[in-house]
Formats: structure tokens, C-alpha cells, sequence
């Protein structure tokens, strides 16, 4: 191919771009007017002398209308797998994430000191668990709330795959996916997962969980200052936050007068103790949507590429029909 | 036997590019559909990365770019040449619906010109379904940048459309490959790779074809 000054301009811009745009950061934060919440483990004791933490028992009672009822009849393995996910019968479980059990706490000694520490979904600033969602029926509002649609979510389970936290849970037997089952084996249920109690936001009301904390220990209000009063938190425990950044940045921070690092190895340490392989772990998770963000951006750079390459080859040729 | 030139090489590699890209991103689009795990592909030997989100959106992406850049430089190229020949017309729909019943035997052949009119309207069935995907999938990539909120709504449809597309797409990519398997469209698969057809056959299947004399060989 003969070089000339348009086809060398041509090319070399499409090379600049190919080295240079993948490299640009693109980012948005969330409004400062979206809500955040703040959850103080200084505070937290996990409700010591009651017989279940008040956060969760609230969050159960109130949100009970929300919970699946599915009926035996509907309660068929995914086929080709000789299996189904049903929490119904197991609703008294409270210290793992179920589609029964959206808030619950975790206790650990770390430092020779009990820390209790409340875990529900986060509601991410990139969600991966919303942007991956191949029928985009989860949901990240600009309110902060990532939450589910659960009359059109047929259970694939992917956005428990990819949450660092597996927080979604699914549940067989109810959904859109029991007008076909029967005919077609395709979805698995619903997800399940806390929705920051978004209709009781909507009208100016404090999430359940919030709501019933005894130690005040929960907070929530607009993201600028609850990100303000817990680098503040931080500040006078000397301590740290969590969810600032962990999985790209998160609306639930996480302020302790002990390490995330230190609760974490005890977390582990505990489950390998209790012989329980998963764990709802306090790491430092990357966002997986941030691990491949340059080949999403090179991927809407494509079509500059190819318009490029036509002008440049059409124009070729054009002179060598001439 | 005298050939005729029927696809110069930027055709045919845009053809294969798109084709190509096509594939990888059939089958990663399908891998984002938490299928794999489920249906035990991840248990053919060689393929148990299949189930990993993160691979197949990496080939996911790295195919789009390709697939993309290649529908656009098609779009550009042959509009810059104005080569409109493939595009549908007037009356391409009677003739194709005249074409497929040739094919079972139950009417006269048309008579075509380089493209037949049921090439023209397949083709724009399968360019539409791909400027679909092209373009939900461009939106779909914007949103993975960072934290970028938008109408969860507007997200909802262009998810719901790049997947359904996506599945009409593999149903018009098979269709588009069985063909090839009908004798009287064999002729052609040569063609796709040295880019030449017999001129018999040429003169048979598209007799109002004016073939310049530069392009017989």
C-alpha cells in the first residue's frame, strides 16, 4: 500500500486514538444529592441481650410482604441440573443473605474486642450486579437504591455471581419464569435483596433498619455529608472506613475503630473455624465493570476506526480508478 | 472454466471480519446469559472458562470493536463509492417471495441483477438486527465507564432489545449459513473466499448482471 500524506494522517490518527483514548478516565459520581448511609461499628453491639438484632427483626417483619411465597407445585429442579434453590422452608436462617433474610449481622473478635458489623447490598456507584443484568431488570436509581424488578426477573443468578458480597439471593418457584417452565427450562426464580426501603424514601421515611437501631448506630442522609461525618467517624476513632471505595465506590460506608484489614482476616478465620465455606467477606474487592473499563471505551472509539479506514481506503482507490 | 469476479478483497474481508467477530460475540453474548454454568458447557473439556462473566465480556468486548469498526467501514466505504447495490428497492419483496418459491421448485427463477432481491432484503434484515446490536451495544458499553446512572427505564429497553436482537441475529446467522447447503448456492461458497464465481453460473443466476470486461478472468 502506497503511503501518502492522507492515508499516513488517516492512519496515524487512527493509531493515536488506539493508544491514547483507551487510557482516558471516564468516571461519574453519583449526585451529591443521592442518598448514602452511614453505619457506625464503634456503636453497633448487635443488639446484645435481645434475640435478634432489631435491624434484621424489623427489616423481616416490615418487609414481609416483599418475601416469595412459592407454591410446592411450582418447586422444579433446574433442568439439566438436578437441583433448586428453595429458602422457604429455611426462613429461620439469619446469619447468611437469603431471599428471606436481606439484613443481618456479623459478630467477630478482633483486638480482644466483639465487633458487630450489620451487612446488607451496599447499593454500588457501578453496580455490577445492575450493569450485567442481561435482561436489565436491576436497577440502580439516581436516587441511590440498587434494587430488583421482581415481576420481571427470572433468576439467572448472575448478579449474585458478580456482587463481591453475593448479596442477591434466588428463590425457585415464583416469577415470570412459571408461565414457561413447565415447557421451556429457562431462569430459575427471583433474586431477592435490599432495596434501601426505596418506597419508604420516596416518601421522606428512614429505611426499617435504620428506623429500629436502638444504638443509633445506622445513619442516612445525602451522600456529601455522610461521606463528611465518616471521614469525621474516622478521624476521632482513628480508625477506618469501608465502602468508599471497595468495589468502585459504594453508598454504605462502614466506619470502625478497628481495621477492615484485621475484621476481615477474623472473619475468615471464624468461617474456617465453623467449617463454613462462604463467607460475606470485608475485603477489598475490585470492581470488575473498572478491571476492563478501557475495552468498553475502545469498544465505543470502534466506529471511528472503521470510518477512518473507509474514507482512507475508498479514497485509494478512488485515485487508483482514476 | 472462465471465472468472474464477484467480491473485490475489501469485501470479503470486511465480510469475514464481521463474520468472525460475529461468532465471538454469539457466543460470549450467550455466555453473559448465565447459561454455560447451567446447561454443563462449562464441562466440555476446554471450554470450563466459559462460565467466568469477566472472559466472556473481555471477548465480548474485543469482538464488538472488531464487528463494530467493520459495519462501519462497510457502511462508509460503499457509500463514499456509491455501491448501492445490495440495498433493497421497489419490488424486492414480490420477487424475493418469487425467489424462494424457485428455490422449492414451484416458480420461474427471476432475473437478477449482481444481487438477487431476496439477497437485498435478507440483507437488510440482518444489517438492521446488526445496526441494532451495534447500537444498544454502544449505550451498553457507555454505562459500564464508571458510575453512570441513567433512566433505569431506557436501560431496561436497550438491555431487553440487545438481547432479543442478539438471539434473532443467531437465528438469521444460522439461516444465513444453511443456506450455503443448497445446491443451487454452492457455486457461491467459493466465492466468498477467492472472491470469484464461474461465469456459467453467473450468466445462469444473475443473467441481468453487466459484467464489466475487467472483472472477467
Amino acid at each position: 500500500m502506497k503511503v501518502n500524506r492522507r492515508t499516513f494522517i488517516t492512519g496515524g490518527a487512527a493509531a493515536g486514538a488506539l493508544t491514547f483514548l483507551p487510557t482516558v478516565p471516564v468516571e461519574a459520581a453519583p449526585s451529591d444529592s443521592s442518598y448514602a448511609t452511614l453505619i457506625d461499628l464503634g456503636k453497633c453491639d448487635g443488639c446484645a441481650g435481645q434475640p435478634a438484632p432489631l435491624c434484621a427483626a424489623s427489616c423481616r417483619e416490615g418487609r414481609k410482604d416483599s418475601f416469595p411465597e412459592p407454591p410446592k407445585s411450582q418447586l422444579r429442579d433446574y433442568w439439566p441440573q438436578k437441583k433448586h434453590e428453595d429458602w422457604s422452608t429455611k426462613r429461620h436462617l439469619h446469619d447468611r443473605f437469603t431471599p428471606y433474610n436481606w439484613i443481618f449481622v456479623q459478630q467477630v473478635e478482633v483486638e480482644g474486642r466483639t465487633i458487630s458489623i450489620p451487612r446488607r447490598c451496599m447499593h454500588c456507584d457501578n453496580p455490577p450486579c445492575t450493569k450485567l443484568c442481561p435482561f436489565g431488570v436491576n436497577h440502580k436509581t439516581a436516587e441511590g437504591p440498587v434494587y430488583i424488578d421482581e415481576s420481571l426477573c427470572f433468576g439467572g443468578a448472575k448478579c449474585r455471581t458478580v456482587c463481591p458480597w453475593s448479596v442477591p439471593q434466588r428463590q425457585a418457584g415464583v416469577g415470570i419464569y412459571t408461565l414457561w417452565q413447565k415447557y421451556l427450562p429457562v431462569g430459575g426464580g427471583v433474586m431477592f435483596k435490599c432495596d434501601l426501603c426505596r418506597d419508604r424514601l420516596k416518601k421522606d421515611e428512614t429505611p426499617l433498619c435504620i428506623e429500629a437501631c436502638p444504638k443509633n448506630a445506622m445513619q442516612i442522609g445525602k451522600r456529601q455529608e455522610m461521606y463528611t461525618r465518616a471521614r469525621e467517624l474516622r478521624e476521632k476513632y482513628d480508625g477506618d472506613i469501608y465502602g468508599m471505595d471497595e468495589n468502585g465506590g459504594t453508598s454504605t460506608l462502614y466506619v470502625s475503630p478497628v481495621s477492615f484489614e484485621k475484621i476481615d482476616q477474623a472473619l475468615a478465620e471464624q468461617a474456617q473455624e465453623g467449617k463454613r465455606k462462604k463467607i460475606v467477606r470485608m475485603n477489598k474487592p475490585e470492581n470488575m465493570l473498572d478491571k476492563q473499563k478501557s475495552w468498553a471505551y475502545l469498544t465505543m472509539i470502534s466506529p471511528l476506526l472503521g470510518i477512518a479506514a473507509a474514507i482512507g481506503l475508498s479514497w485509494k482507490t478512488e485515485k487508483e480508478d482514476e | 472454466m472462465q471465472k468472474v469476479h464477484r467480491h473485490p478483497g475489501i469485501v470479503r474481508l470486511s465480510h469475514w471480519l464481521v463474520a468472525c467477530s460475529g461468532i465471538l460475540l454469539l457466543f460470549s453474548g450467550f455466555g453473559q446469559m448465565p447459561m454455560y454454568k447451567r446447561y454443563n458447557i462449562i464441562k466440555i473439556p476446554g471450554l470450563s472458562w466459559s462460565g467466568d462473566f469477566e472472559i466472556t465480556l473481555l471477548i465480548h468486548y474485543l469482538a464488538a470493536v472488531v464487528f463494530t469498526a467493520a459495519i462501519a467501514f462497510h457502511l462508509v466505504y460503499h457509500f463514499r463509492r456509491k455501491e448501492f447495490g445490495i440495498v433493497p428497492r421497489k419490488g424486492d419483496l414480490r420477487e424475493s417471495v418469487q425467489g424462494f418459491l424457485a428455490m422449492a421448485g414451484l416458480a420461474s427463477e427471476p432475473q437478477h441483477e449482481k444481487f438477487q432481491a431476496k439477497q437485498r432484503v435478507i440483507y437488510a434484515i440482518i444489517g438492521s438486527a446488526s445496526l441494532l446490536l451495534v447500537i444498544t451495544g454502544l449505550v451498553k458499553s457507555y454505562k459500564n465507564l464508571g458510575a453512570i446512572v441513567l433512566d433505569p427505564m431506557l436501560l431496561q429497553l436497550i438491555a431487553f432489545t440487545h438481547t432479543i436482537v442478539g438471539v434473532l441475529f443467531m437465528m438469521l446467522f444460522i439461516a444465513h449459513v444453511a443456506a450455503l447447503l443448497l445446491k443451487s448456492h454452492r457455486p457461491l461458497i467459493p466465492s466468498m473466499f477467492s472472491g470469484k464465481v464461474d461465469s456459467d453460473y453467473a450468466r445462469q443466476h444473475h443473467p441481468n448482471w453487466h459484467i464489466d470486461e475487467k472483472h472477467k478472468r
